[in-house]
């Protein structure tokens, strides 16, 4: 393992990267090996859990994408067919690829307005913050399983979120019973979570030097001016960090669904992950379930890669830049 | 063997002493000689929990040397979880099995019983009558009769007096049901029925038009107008006919509700369901007793019951098997009445006095419904691809249920899937 | 929310005053103390509702006639839990203490001594590494949870801890990438100093720098406690018998198993939602500086 990294042609360059001191010379001294050494030596485990519980693995799951395999009998050659059978001849593949996108598109851009908007508030001198920062921090640190408990009585058709909207004369619907709504009965579930990106994104509100605030008042600008001026591009990377975390764990929703919905009524909220559980372990098709899995991992690289690529246009990187 | 424990011990022992040893003790204990505890999964509930141990007891009592490890899996995560521990190889020693059966057996997950069953001496004719054979793949058994039961219909002697509605009996035809839900309907506060929505009941109204849902050939047809017809009537019980309550209506009852507990609440006046819910109704404070399914052009009805298997992991199958026959011997089975759990597969306890005339009972019931209905149990169709055509099932009639709509269309769709899931 | 946000700013100037001027944007009016209130509210509902259902007597609970703010303190749901459920309740709370801990203090071995190298010591191909090391950050797990699923089958690891808490002793990129961070900011002359002494790498690790990564390592322990006890899926997969179950699975289980006439006990559920719950509350106040020190490293140095 060792004698191929060594040879890696991005070796040295990366060493001139990091910035810490010229191209190494190639005859190594002693010191530089046993220095070396114990490099090697210090990240095995890194090494081991990367060969053993990553690599090999992806590479055992590319290839069970390409059979069809119970895991008891041996596993049947059958070339892309899996893919084709994704792509092409499950209509409930798709169905859990269109909820999963929904899902992640509209909460996690909900999430991070709802977490601005909040944090912006709080960034204010308001008396008792702290005690407002702990109310909306709190929900992000109830596990996911107790989080589903209690969103069951809290969307049950006259629970309390229906109550609420009683009061405004909105008949609420039968949350999770109905095809339409229990998407977005599983957005608010999510968006009681937005505290989470609430409380990083006023830490980054913050550090915004008081300056740049009082230039700005000077020149007269509103305070909806000043939000968009001074504040958001400020706070643009946390923004940015918290949308690719978002989306990435958003399309790889699990437990929430296993536990309130199944996937039903009629597949509305199946999503990738669980379709992929299913066809594992209710289904022992293992050779489908890793070629969903393939797929799934093109959608979140998709997503992530425009991300980064639009994130030229939006993301404020001056203060980071060494 | 030797060499996986060794590992074990090694992974063990830099995981630091406490964590592993309870739980690695609880799964190797035992596997490599065949002589530690049984592992026996089923589902159910507290009841179920309550009546196989106790039957396990008589079990341990008889065989000192034999210990067997009862554990309770709930019902609606049985199939994956013990389809997730087969795959990971801690399968258990004997498991409940039902419609799901021919999953296990076609995979070779489950021992066939045969020749257990002949080296026991225990003809299966003889102890279950026509069920015997019923967990059958290839002609091979693969699981004894435990529970079995037809569905049977519960009906609230009060509200049908209140309606001047005549009880219902074996010879009522489907519009006779229908005209007697209508009227025992009080718009808004009171159903003539529970729903057909579960396959078990809306599958009984296919058979009973002449339909099937997979043929005697092996192939799909739930699109055949007796089966779209049947669908149809049922659904329309609810959103057209509305003496079913919708599903929007049973969640305004509260969470998890349906028609078992909507007639125990007397919201609905009659119900299909199976044995099991008898338990639940001694303490009620009305009338109610039990019927035989009532009839299309055929007599027809679906059977619940459920065997017992012995998975490919066990280590030694002639132990497993042995508990097997004693758990469904008479003395074992009569726990099950005793209990009010469930119809006793075995016969000499169903034509029993303790059956027919329990002890438990508060009125005198009709259990003899049961028998009658034993007649007219149509055979479903227990294909490997069980979980599949489930799943095509629920996938696609999820909003039709909740919401009604066009039974042909949903039956082309599910046609569709089940075609391809079965040519697999 | 705009209409909140401008208050019109006001204009008055004091410019002779000590205290720094409050700017007009940090202002906070009384819309702004509505809107908080109301979103605290709720925000918090669930949470009531939660402690209500917890207190509810057992036929409440069977009608499901539950209501937002308390009306009935049932505390005997409290150890109701752990003797009524027919369920080994206090089991499930012991195995996710083991579970989670046991993970903590492998990724904390782990991840310390990985980060350590990455950020101190020099070796050829160190760059393609750490760029495998960030790349890896990107792959989900449903990738590799069948065949890993397959391995620890041959490994028999199946219901047994292990599967849980033996790939924590292997660490995870996030986690290398956070210490390397964190160690890259601890200045070398302590190092420098003490190799003069004669002191080796590992007891640079050992004297020198672990007592310093104290914070960050405070950091990973927590997250890294806060994610295995809250974990669904891995016990869904790998552990079979209810002696083993975590209280997340295991409260699963109980709106499972109840008699197929009678509802989940939902109260009982309610009282291990709030076991599972408040472990996990007070480990954040206890840790809260040093969660804010990762969520610094992690939320803006991150995503470079």
């Amino acid at each position: 393992m060792s004698k191929t990294v060594d040879e890696a042609p991005g070796a040295a360059r990366s060493a001139r990267r990091a910035g810490r001191r010229t191209v190494p010379s190639r005859k190594m001294s002693s010191r530089r090996k046993k220095e070396a050494f114990y490099f090697w030596l210090f990240i095995s485990p890194w090494l081991i859990g990367f060969v053993g519980f990553l690599l090999g693995p992806m590479i055992a799951s590319v290839y069970i994408s390409f059979t069809e395999w119970d895991s008891f009998t041996p596993p049947e050659w059958v070339g892309l067919d899996n893919y084709a059978k994704a792509l092409t001849g499950d209509p409930v593949f798709w169905k859990a690829l269109g909820n999963t996108f929904y899902y992640a598109l509209i909460s996690v851009p909900l999430g991070l307005v709802i977490g601005v908007w909040l944090a912006n508030l709080l960034n204010k001198r308001v008396r008792g913050r702290k005690l407002f920062r702990t109310f909306i921090y709190l929900p992000t640190l109830v596990p996911l399983v107790a989080t589903a408990m209690v969103f069951k009585m809290v969307l049950a058709p006259s629970g309390p979120l229906n109550e609420l909207l009683g009061w405004f004369g909105i008949e609420g619907p039968n949350w999770l019973l109905d095809p339409t709504w229990v998407k977005p009965a599983l957005i608010v579930l999510s968006a009681w979570g937005a505290g989470g990106a609430t409380v990083l994104l006023l830490s980054a509100m913050n550090g915004i030097p008081r300056e740049l605030y009082e230039a700005a008042e000077i020149d007269g600008a509103s305070a909806w001016r000043q939000f968009w001026s001074v504040t958001f591009p400020q706070i643009t990377p946390v923004i940015f960090f918290n949308l690719i975390m978002g989306l990435i764990g958003s399309f790889q929703i699990f437990s929430q669904v296993y536990i309130l919905t199944a996937g039903g009524p009629d597949n509305a909220s199946q999503m990738m992950v669980p379709l992929l559980f299913r066809e594992a372990f209710s289904f022992y098709h293992f050779g489908y379930a890793s070629a969903v899995a393939w797929l799934l991992f093109l959608v979140i690289m998709a997503f992530t890669l425009i991300a980064f690529r639009t994130s030229r246009s939006w993301v404020f990187y001056e203060q980071e830049v060494r | 063997m030797e060499n996986k424990i060794r590992r074990r011990t090694l992974v063990q022992a830099a995981a630091t002493a406490g964590v592993a040893v309870p739980v690695l003790a609880a799964c190797g204990g035992g596997d490599d000689d065949g002589t530690g505890p049984l592992k026996m999964v089923v589902w159910g509930g507290d009841l179920d929990k309550e009546t196989y141990q106790a039957r396990i007891d008589l079990f341990e009592k008889a065989n000192p040397d034999v210990k067997i490890e009862l554990q309770l899996i709930p019902s609606d995560q049985y199939e994956q979880k013990v389809q997730t521990m087969i795959a990971g190889g801690d399968g258990p020693d004997i498991m409940q099995v039902a419609e799901g059966v021919n999953t296990y057996s076609s995979k070779s997950q489950i021992l066939p019983l045969d020749d257990y069953a002949k080296d026991a001496g225990l003809d299966l004719e003889e102890r279950f009558g026509p069920v015997g054979t019923l967990y059958s793949y290839e002609d091979k058994v693969y699981a004894i009769p435990d529970r079995s039961g037809a569905m049977i219909v519960y009906y609230n002697k009060d509200l049908f007096d209140a309606a001047g509605v005549e009880y219902p009996t074996a010879e009522w035809t489907q519009e006779d049901a229908k005209a007697a839900m209508e009227k025992l309907t009080v718009s808004g506060t009171q159903w003539g029925y529970g729903g057909a929505g579960w396959w078990p009941q809306w599958w009984s109204f296919a058979y009973q038009n002449g339909g099937q849902i997979i043929d005697d050939g092996g192939q799909p047809t739930a699109n055949s107008p007796e089966v779209v017809t049947a669908l149809q009537w049922a659904n329309d019980l609810a959103h057209k006919d509305h003496v079913v309550p919708t599903a929007a209506e049973y969640a305004d009852m509260g969470p998890d509700m349906g028609g078992d507990p909507a007639f125990a609440a007397q919201k609905v006046a009659i119900n299909t369901t199976g044995f099991w819910a008898i338990g639940g109704l001694l303490e009620v404070d009305f009338n109610w007793d039990i019927a035989p399914l009532w009839r299309g052009a055929d007599q027809a009805v679906s059977a619940f019951g459920s065997g017992l298997a012995i998975s490919r992991d066990c280590k030694n199958p002639e132990r497993a098997f042995k508990a097997i026959e004693f758990l469904t011997n008479a003395d074992a089975q009569e726990v099950i009445i005793d209990k009010a759990q469930d119809v006793p597969a075995n016969l000499e306890v169903q034509q029993s006095d303790a059956f027919l005339t329990p002890s438990w009972a508060t009125t005198p019931l009709n259990m003899a419904a049961f028998g009658e209905s034993a007649d007219f149990i149509f055979r479903a169709p227990f294909i490997p691809q069980w979980n599949e055509m489930q799943a095509a099932f629920n996938d696609n009639l999820g909003t039709f249920w909740n919401e009604g709509g066009d039974a042909q269309t949903e039956l082309d769709k599910i046609q569709t899937q089940l075609e391809s899931i079965i040519t697999d | 929310m705009t209409a909140i946000a401008t208050k019109p700013a006001s204009r008055r100037k004091r410019t002779g005053e000590r205290e720094p001027r409050l700017l007009s944007v940090f202002k906070a009016s009384p819309a702004t103390y509505a809107v908080l209130l109301v979103v605290s509210a709720i925000f918090f509902v669930p949470f009531i509702l939660m402690v209500s259902i917890s207190l509810a007597s057992d036929q409440t609970s069977a009608q499901n006639a539950f209501t937002v703010l308390p009306t009935e303190f049932e505390w005997k749901n409290f150890t109701d839990v752990f003797t009524a459920t027919g369920l080994p309740v206090g089991r499930f709370v012991l195995n996710s203490v083991l579970i989670a801990t046991l993970s903590a203090v492998g990724q904390v071995l782990s991840s310390s001594l990985v980060g350590y190298a990455f950020a101190r010591l020099r070796a050829p191909g160190k760059g393609v590494m750490f760029m495998i090391v960030l790349a890896t950050m990107m792959i989900p797990a449903q990738i590799t949870m069948i065949p890993q699923f397959l391995l620890f089958k041959e490994l028999g690891w199946v219901n047994t801890y292990l599967p849980l808490i033996i790939p924590n002793f292997f660490t995870n990129a996030f986690n290398v990438f956070l210490v390397r961070q964190f160690v890259s900011r601890i200045s070398g002359e302590l190092d420098e100093a003490a190799q003069m002494d004669g002191l080796g790498y590992f007891g640079i690790y050992r004297k020198i720098i672990l007592p310093m990564m104290w914070p960050i390592l405070t950091a990973i322990a927590i997250f890294t406690l806060t994610h295995a006890w809250g974990d669904f899926m891995g016990p869904l997969i790998y552990l079979n018998s209810e002696e083993s179950m975590p209280l997340a699975l295991g409260l699963q289980y109980m709106t499972g198993t109840s008699n197929e006439m009678q509802l989940p006990p939902w109260n009982l559920v309610m009282v291990g939602s709030i076991i599972l719950t408040l472990p996990m509350i007070a480990i954040y106040y206890l840790g809260q500086k040093y969660l804010y020190e990762m969520n610094l490293q992690g939320g803006s140095a991150g995503v470079k």
